[in-house]
């Protein structure tokens, strides 16, 4: 049922006995049971499974959020563990990259500027240079003075697209990237983030409703009620993310 | 750093309206700080040298101990001591004027000629010119006067004075009339120095010299340190009997820095409701801002750095704005003062503390402001960024604050009724601090209450406006509160306005209850005032028709080493023709008490300045060596009622100052009288005093109501700008509450509201909110009004507290009103929400 690693590559994501649980006695629930899970790096992962199967905790956690019940976590070879929130914070704006379902672009600022956030952030001084590189990269060359509200859908997420990898992240993590998206643009980004990992060699963690997104990927971890039930590789087909949910009955 | 203040300056020009609304609340309150603090010292600039010292700049006066002229090498001495820095040398003598045959017989009869020192006298005094030119050292025969002296002379620029000279008659040609006011006893007119001496056969000396202290002079320790340069031989006189005058105007600064400080205060939480909204709308900008790798510091900065770009424009602006409501103030109120008082009130003066203080305040108090929402701010979780909620829930500690509010609350009443002023002033701003913190634990039983009324006549729109308001109490609480602060200090205001003006007006009434008084027609002090014998009492009181008739008698005394004004009255007559406005524990058997020993009356400002009880012994230095008097009792007369004063018999007065002459004489007529008859009898007996003059009651209190009426525009004007923040806070709260529910109102439409509903929804939550701020104002601001009328008496300016209906009324007007206008914008634009655009608005 799991895949072998390729030996080549180092692991990115190391997560072991991942626990999450949310309130107490009766009102206890268990949004993760104990999850293992290794992402190695340029790997394109997506997880899939219905409302309330814990993959949005599972990425909370990953991107150094919220902080688990129990189990450990490795991003990149740093265990997060007892993390202060400054060096966390830290670690979020360096190594890892956020993708949201809403873009969550500041309004007031351009397509350069909300690129070049983590960068200015960082203290970088080329910060603008690096950012318009990539929204180069991404084929926004001609709309990098566009405020938000001047963007198309597709293009605010292109936008996002561009800041997530404006540091150089190791881990990409986007949640729901095509959520709010028409089904045409929602393509675009899940080619998009393919070329992330595939031709800039980041490892990609992406949370899906959507099979047709899914595909995109290169490798599916399914979940239902906080654990992993089945993780396999997709050959690129349309179909098989469909196949696999049919499969682990959770269509 | 760069980012954050990129990212402020961002937000605030992507949300103009709502970035200049807020901004305008500081402008606000810096314009009123800077404005106020620019107006008031030139005010009491001008009543202490204009109209109520009528000293000019003159800080301490030199005349001889025996009445006597002296050389002038006195200004040489007098400049050697430290502390003055300027001494005018001049003559000051009384000239009787040649009558006509056929005169008035309350004509003018003298003058009072003031030969100065062209040189110097410009440091002392203003001459302000109406007409014609000022005197030139080289006018050996023009003289200048004030312009309501010369009409009452007949004169005018151009025309002759005759004044009786040392050998014969000397003629004097008016070359300039002056615009300010005359004081009755003080009809003067001025020609040069070397005129004077002429006329009066001088030769080169002088009898007065009159200085100006150094702005940073300790005025008792100058005085002291003049009469030991000067020695015995001379009189010092200085302003220190005004000193208890200064007080009251001090006690009124005070009083108005702490509008202007209410005024900050409304503008702080119009400030901290705003950034509260702000902080809330970008919960998910935050968010993101977090989830990739924004410090709390970092984000918190970004508030802390908005509110400083707001708070230094606006109070560049709020500045600007100041200096303008100063500079129209003046401007506007200019031509009153110098048409009713004569007196010329020049231009707004802003001191360097002025400056800071307006700075300091209007940046400090919107990013202390801030603080509060940007510590929210920082606490926002990344996670927000995953899972945006629709209007932030915040925590809420309304309980355990309206507990610390109902315990500042009480605290500020001690303070309150203290009767310290600077306690005073604390406990207000302590008491509205409480008020404040109770508001959001009251305003939803309240908003119930008062919801009925408005209910019946917004029926459905009524009860959604009012769940509105009651799902986020804070945000009610803050507008509550900032209608509330403004309204308070309006009713404040009026309140001492109302009080002040019944004090003086009880004051009036009850002091010159006497139906005539004759007053000499110069009241030169330290110069042996013109006063009569007993024969004019004696020939007053054989005029038919005269029922009572008292004098006054007035001379110094020393007491404490300050200077303190002593009134001779006669215990047997005085109650007949005035009367005492008695502080509590006083009463007029004090009046008979004088004429059993050495006892006295001493007005509120002396008992205050001396912190005497009734009972306690009074030592003064009289020309007889120190006499111990006691309190009898405590009480104010309109004419003193700005002096430090005491009241003892006639017969003391002659025992311990040989003092024997009658200064005032106050008569009363029967009540069969008929009052023509009467005043052409006294004019008759009047006619063989030249020195005396006759007035009547009527017409003096008159004139005083006017006066006083002018200066109270100023008040009007503050009142009025005191409403403007609140007005700003309404429009503020519920412009930032209709679009912070744009989605909600878009709901609201596309469920069936038409826009008209929505309109009357928003004019409802409105109202709701200025009705309950209204009610808390005039209930906050009728008791601090109290608080300040006691205060105010409690450093010597004794006035009954008056309840100010007519105020009250206005307010409660005022603040309805401006619920209805502050709703129309925003009801207008929630009307007019497109419904989709609204519906998919994050």
């Amino acid at each position: 049922m799991s895949v072998p690693l390729p030996a080549e590559k180092p692991p990115i994501v190391e997560v072991a006995g991942l626990t999450k649980v949310y309130g107490t006695g009766a009102a206890e629930v268990r949004a993760l049971d104990g999850v293992d899970l290794v992402v190695p790096e340029g790997q394109f992962i997506t997880v899939m499974g219905p409302s309330g199967c814990g993959k949005s905790t599972l990425l909370n956690l990953l991107g150094g959020l919220d902080t688990p019940t129990a189990g450990t976590i490795s991003i990149d070879g740093t265990p997060l563990g007892e993390m202060p929130d400054d060096r966390l914070t830290e670690l979020r704006r360096r190594r890892i990259g956020f993708v949201f379902q809403f873009f969550n672009l500041i309004p007031v600022l351009n397509a350069v500027e909300n690129a070049s956030l983590p960068l200015r952030l960082d203290g970088d001084a080329d910060a603008d240079g690096r950012a318009t590189t990539w929204l180069e990269r991404i084929g926004l060359g001609d709309r990098l003075r566009n405020r938000p509200d001047q963007l198309s859908g597709g293009q605010q997420q292109r936008v996002a697209i561009a800041r997530a990898l404006s540091t150089e992240p190791a881990l990409v993590l986007a949640d729901e990237p095509t959520g709010n998206l028409d089904s045409k643009s929602a393509g675009e980004i899940g080619g998009l983030l393919r070329q992330v990992s595939a031709d800039w060699g980041r490892s990609v963690l992406m949370v899906t409703h959507d099979p047709r997104i899914a595909s995109f990927a290169e490798r599916l971890v399914l979940m239902r009620d906080g654990r992993v039930v089945d993780d396999l590789v997709l050959d690129g087909s349309h179909e098989a993310p469909r196949r696999a949910l049919e499969k682990a009955g959770l269509l | 750093m760069k980012l954050t203040i990129t990212l402020a300056w961002r937000y605030l020009r992507g949300r103009g309206s709502r970035s200049f609304l807020t901004t305008l609340a500081v402008v606000f309150g810096v314009m009123l700080t800077f404005g106020l603090n620019g107006i008031l010292p030139a005010m009491v600039d001008a009543f202490t040298h204009n109209l109520l010292a009528a000293a000019g700049k003159v800080d301490l006066t030199v005349t001889s101990a025996y009445n006597q002229p002296f050389r002038p090498d006195v200004v040489d001495r007098l400049l050697a001591v430290p502390g003055v820095a300027t001494a005018s040398p001049g003559v000051q003598r009384v000239a009787p004027l040649p009558r006509s045959a056929d005169a008035a017989p309350d004509a003018l009869a003298q003058v009072v000629v003031v030969g100065i020192d062209l040189a110097t006298v410009g440091g002392v005094h203003d001459f302000p010119l109406d007409s014609g030119r000022m005197l030139a050292s080289a006018d050996n025969n023009a003289v200048v006067m004030n312009a309501d002296l010369a009409s009452e002379l007949g004169l005018g620029v151009g025309d002759q004075l005759v004044l009786p000279a040392a050998g014969g008659t000397a003629r004097f040609r008016v070359v300039g009339l002056l615009s300010a006011a005359t004081v009755p006893g003080q009809e003067q007119v001025y020609l040069t120095l070397p005129a004077a001496q002429q006329l009066f056969g001088l030769g080169s000396r002088i009898t007065q010299v009159e200085a100006a202290f150094t702005a940073d002079a300790d005025r008792a320790a100058t005085e002291k340190a003049v009469a030991a340069a000067l020695g015995p031989d001379y009189q010092v006189g200085g302003l220190s009997s005004e000193s208890s005058l200064l007080a009251s105007l001090q006690t009124a600064e005070f009083a108005f820095t702490l509008f202007g400080l209410f005024a900050l205060a409304t503008a702080g939480f119009i400030i901290a409701n705003s950034f509260r909204t702000v902080v809330a709308e970008r919960r998910r900008d935050i968010g993101m801002l977090r989830a990739i790798g924004t410090r709390r510091r970092t984000v918190m900065g970004m508030f802390l750095v908005e509110s400083l770009i707001q708070g230094v424009i606006g109070t560049g602006l709020g500045i600007l704005a100041g200096w303008g409501l100063a500079a129209g103030l003046f401007a506007a109120m200019s031509p009153v003062f110098e048409s009713v008082l004569h007196f010329r009130i020049g231009g707004p003066v802003f001191t360097a503390s002025t400056w800071v203080t307006s700075v300091l305040l209007g940046i400090g108090v919107t990013v202390v402001a801030a603080i509060v929402p940007a510590r929210a701010a920082g606490r926002v979780t990344p996670l927000e960024a995953m899972r945006p909620q629709v209007g932030a829930v915040y925590e809420r500690r309304v309980g355990r604050r309206a507990w610390i509010g109902v315990g500042l609350v009480v605290v500020s009443l001690f303070g309150l009724t203290t009767g310290s002023a600077s306690l005073v002033g604390l406990g207000a701003v302590v008491f509205l601090v409480g008020i404040a913190l109770v508001a959001p634990a009251v305003v939803n039983p309240i908003t119930n209450w008062a919801s009925r009324p408005l209910e019946l006549v917004f029926s459905r729109e009524g009860a959604i406006a009012r769940s509105n308001l009651q799902r986020n109490p804070g945000r009610s609480a803050i507008t509550v509160t900032a209608v509330m602060l403004g309204l308070a200090s309006i009713v404040a205001v009026i309140s001492m306005v109302t009080s002040i003006f019944a004090g003086f007006t009880t004051y009036l009434d009850k002091s010159l209850s006497a139906d005539y008084l004759l007053i000499p027609q110069s009241i030169i002090l330290g110069q042996g005032n013109v006063a009569a014998g007993p024969r004019l009492t004696d020939d007053v009181r054989a005029v038919p028709g005269i029922a009572a008739v008292s004098t006054l008698r007035v001379t110094q005394a020393k007491s404490d080493g300050g200077d303190v004004q002593v009134i001779g009255i006669d215990p047997a007559t005085y109650l007949k023709v005035a009367a005492f406005d008695w502080n509590s524990g006083s009463s007029d058997a004090a009046v008979a008490q004088l004429g059993t020993g050495r006892w006295v009356v001493a007005n509120g400002i002396y008992a205050a300045q001396h912190s005497l009880m009734v009972g306690q012994a009074v030592l003064l230095d009289t020309p007889n060596g120190p006499r111990t008097y006691h309190l009898a009792g405590i009480g104010n007369d309109y004419l003193n009622a700005k002096l430090s004063t005491l009241y003892t018999s006639q017969e003391n007065l002659q025992r311990d100052f040989n003092v024997t002459a009658d200064l005032l004489l106050m008569a009363n007529r029967t009540a069969a009288a008929d009052p023509d008859q009467v005043k052409a009898q006294l004019n008759r007996v009047v006619g063989d005093f030249p020195a005396f003059r006759l007035y009547e009651s009527s017409t003096w209190r008159a004139e005083q109501m006017k006066t006083f009426s002018a200066t109270t525009v100023i008040f009007d004007v503050l009142v009025a700008a005191l409403a403007l923040p609140s007005l700003l806070a309404l429009v503020n709260t519920l412009a930032i509450s209709v679009l912070t529910r744009t989605r909600e109102i878009g709901m609201l439409r596309a469920v069936g509201a038409t826009r008209r509903q929505v309109r009357r929804m928003v004019m409802a939550e409105s109202l709701l909110l200025s009705v309950i701020g209204t009610v808390f104002g005039a209930v906050a601001g009728l008791w601090l009004g109290y608080a300040l009328v006691v205060a105010m008496s409690a450093v010597g300016w004794q006035m009954p507290y008056a309840f100010p209906w007519s105020g009250l009324v206005a307010t409660v007007v005022v603040g309805i009103t401006f619920g209805v206008l502050a709703a129309i914008g925003p009801a207008r634009s929630a009307a007019r929400l497109d419904v989709v655009a609204a519906l998919h608005q994050e």
